[in-house]
């Protein structure tokens, strides 16, 4: 599904941050990555939906080369893959239902199935009856699980995840991570970058540790080996 | 496949980042009026400027006077003749008693003249034959071909007035007035561009968020930034409107005062932006809207990088 091969990447001549990365991540994989912080993984995931572009090496996705991917074709891998980004905001002046519906449209999705799609995945992540509420009305369990809602609408083969949980406390988190572990449970390949440790060691699922900007381990059945 | 619905959410998209910046949006509708303005005044004061010229050319003429015992016959003989050339305009003739009269008012407060042309028989004055070129340049060719052998014998004198130095300072002061004009339009453009400019930034800037979200999910490069280029067609269409209708206001005002000027001609202004609307709204829209677009076209690729 994801294939790196000798990924390099430098920023500028002195900040190289990821160095001869070789990664390859099977269809319905659920794999965590993890380290110390400056270690590359965000610089990983924007490799992954070509916000960035790899200095050395090639990135395959589904079997599309995406190493080179011209700029035009960006929207369609980025329709193919859902991202939940940290930072990655709900626009605050739209509802949960035309947040989420935004990703269909501005996709050219015809009205009929926006509303068709938004209300299957809103029950997806339990939120089908706050749909009319803007997102400063929700928890910020809540707003992340609008984020992966929106992520879902394009029903994505993968489901790119940078620190879904950075913000929320315990029960917030599980509540992400089960819902992460539902949507992988349906087919949906989920790469989750993250810092906590109970998560990764509760998931029992591959782990991925970078230090930097090398793959320091990978473990089928992982535990989160750094100590911070 | 879906261009319709697209084109729709990219108009409503547009109109309601409008309304949100709604201030933003009326201060560029501002300096854009301000720059059309700027560019409308110097096409009045240019037609003000053509029509002066115009009108002392046409005051201008060439007066011959024959010897009061000229026949009909050479007279109609130099009009024929002069009517015949192709850079004259009209020729016509004023028969000696006219001339009389015209000469007897004119004189009419003046008793020894009158006196004296009481004491002469008959009228000493003979006719006129007034002559107009097409072009104030032909006027000397014109003068030359008086001397012509079947008639210049009974040709007294010649008058030629030509008004020569007044159309020449006109067409001086209207030579400054446009380079004046050109550079005061240079800088408003480049004033006007700057702010619109800065102003799309600033709206753009708002719409970081927006933007950001709309890349991730998807939204192709168009996508984003048709909605700006919109936003600015449409202000500079409110710009355009506005400024023809301070333009319309300021000619109904200003029509009455300069009708004396050019001896009664009527709505002289409103004739000109009338007669070529078409073209105004053609270039100075076409040139505004471009302009408005291309600066929001360029705003938004600093956020669509990569
Ligand atoms: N746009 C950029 N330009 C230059 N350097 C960058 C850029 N983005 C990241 N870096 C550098 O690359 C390195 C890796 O950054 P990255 O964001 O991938 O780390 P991370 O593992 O996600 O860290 P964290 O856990 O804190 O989020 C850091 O040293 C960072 O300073
Ligand atoms: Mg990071």
């Amino acid at each position: 599904m994801i294939t790196l091969s000798h990924v390099s990447k430098m920023y500028s001549p002195d900040i190289h941050c990821l160095k001869d990365v070789d990664l390859n991540v099977e269809h319905g994989e659920f794999v965590s990555i993890v380290g110390q912080s400056g270690a590359g993984k965000t610089t990983l995931a924007k490799l992954l939906i070509a916000e960035e572009r790899p200095t050395r090496g090639n990135i395959t996705i589904g079997g599309w080369d995406i190493t080179k991917i011209p700029r035009r074709d960006i929207p369609f891998l980025r329709r193919q893959i859902g991202v939940v980004f940290q930072d990655f905001k709900l626009l605050p002046q739209k509802t949960v239902f035309e947040n989420v519906a935004f990703a269909l449209e501005v996709a050219g999705e015809p009205s009929r199935r926006i509303r068709d799609v938004v209300p299957q995945v809103l029950k997806i992540v339990g939120l089908e009856e706050k749909a009319v509420r803007f997102p400063r009305q929700l928890s910020g369990g809540e707003q992340q699980r609008v984020v992966i809602a929106r992520s879902l609408v394009h029903r994505p083969k993968i489901l790119l995840a940078d620190e879904p949980t950075g913000n929320l406390d315990t029960i917030n988190t599980r509540e992400i991570i089960d819902l992460l572990l539902k949507i992988n449970a349906f087919g949906t390949t989920i790469v989750l970058v993250t810092h906590n440790r109970e998560v990764v060691n509760a998931l029992r699922r591959r782990v991925i540790t970078l230090a930097d900007g090398r793959i320091a381990s990978d473990h089928a059945e992982g535990k989160y080996l750094l100590q911070t | 496949m879906a261009l319709p619905i697209t084109t729709w959410r990219v108009i409503v998209a547009a109109w309601k980042h409008f309304t949100r910046n709604i201030w933003l949006a009326l201060t560029t509708i501002f300096v854009l009026t301000l720059a059309l303005l700027s560019v409308n005044v110097l096409l009045g004061v240019n037609v003000v400027l053509d029509q002066s010229v115009h009108l002392l050319e046409q005051k201008i003429d060439v007066s011959v006077y024959f010897a009061a015992d000229t026949p009909d016959a050479v007279l109609e003989e130099a009009k024929f003749f002069m009517t015949s050339l192709p850079q004259v305009d009209s020729a016509e003739v004023i028969p000696a008693s006219q001339a009389l009269d015209a000469f007897k008012k004119a004189h009419a407060g003046d008793q020894k003249i009158l006196s004296a042309l009481g004491e002469v028989d008959g009228n000493p004055l003979g006719a006129t034959l007034i002559i107009k070129a097409k072009q104030t340049t032909d006027y000397p060719f014109l003068l030359q071909a008086l001397d012509n052998p079947q008639f210049g014998s009974f040709i007294e004198s010649k008058n030629y007035d030509d008004h020569a130095e007044t159309i020449a300072s006109v067409q001086e002061i209207s030579r400054s007035v446009r380079l004046f004009g050109y550079g005061l339009i240079g800088i408003f453009a480049l004033f006007s561009l700057l702010i619109v400019f800065n102003t799309i930034r600033v709206a753009i800037y708002t719409q970081r968020e927006e933007i950001g979200v709309m890349r991730l999910v998807g939204a192709s490069n168009s996508y984003v930034r048709m909605p700006f280029v919109v936003e600015g067609i449409l202000l500079a269409g409110l710009s355009l409107l506005f400024s023809a209708g301070i333009v319309m206001m300021v000619t109904a005002y200003a029509d009455p005062k300069i009708q004396p000027m050019f001896d009664g001609t009527p709505n002289i202004l409103l004739t000109y932006f009338s007669t070529h609307l078409p073209w105004i709204v053609g270039i100075e829209g076409g040139a505004l809207a471009f302009l408005v677009a291309i600066s929001s076209w360029a705003a938004v690729g600093k956020y669509l990088r990569k």
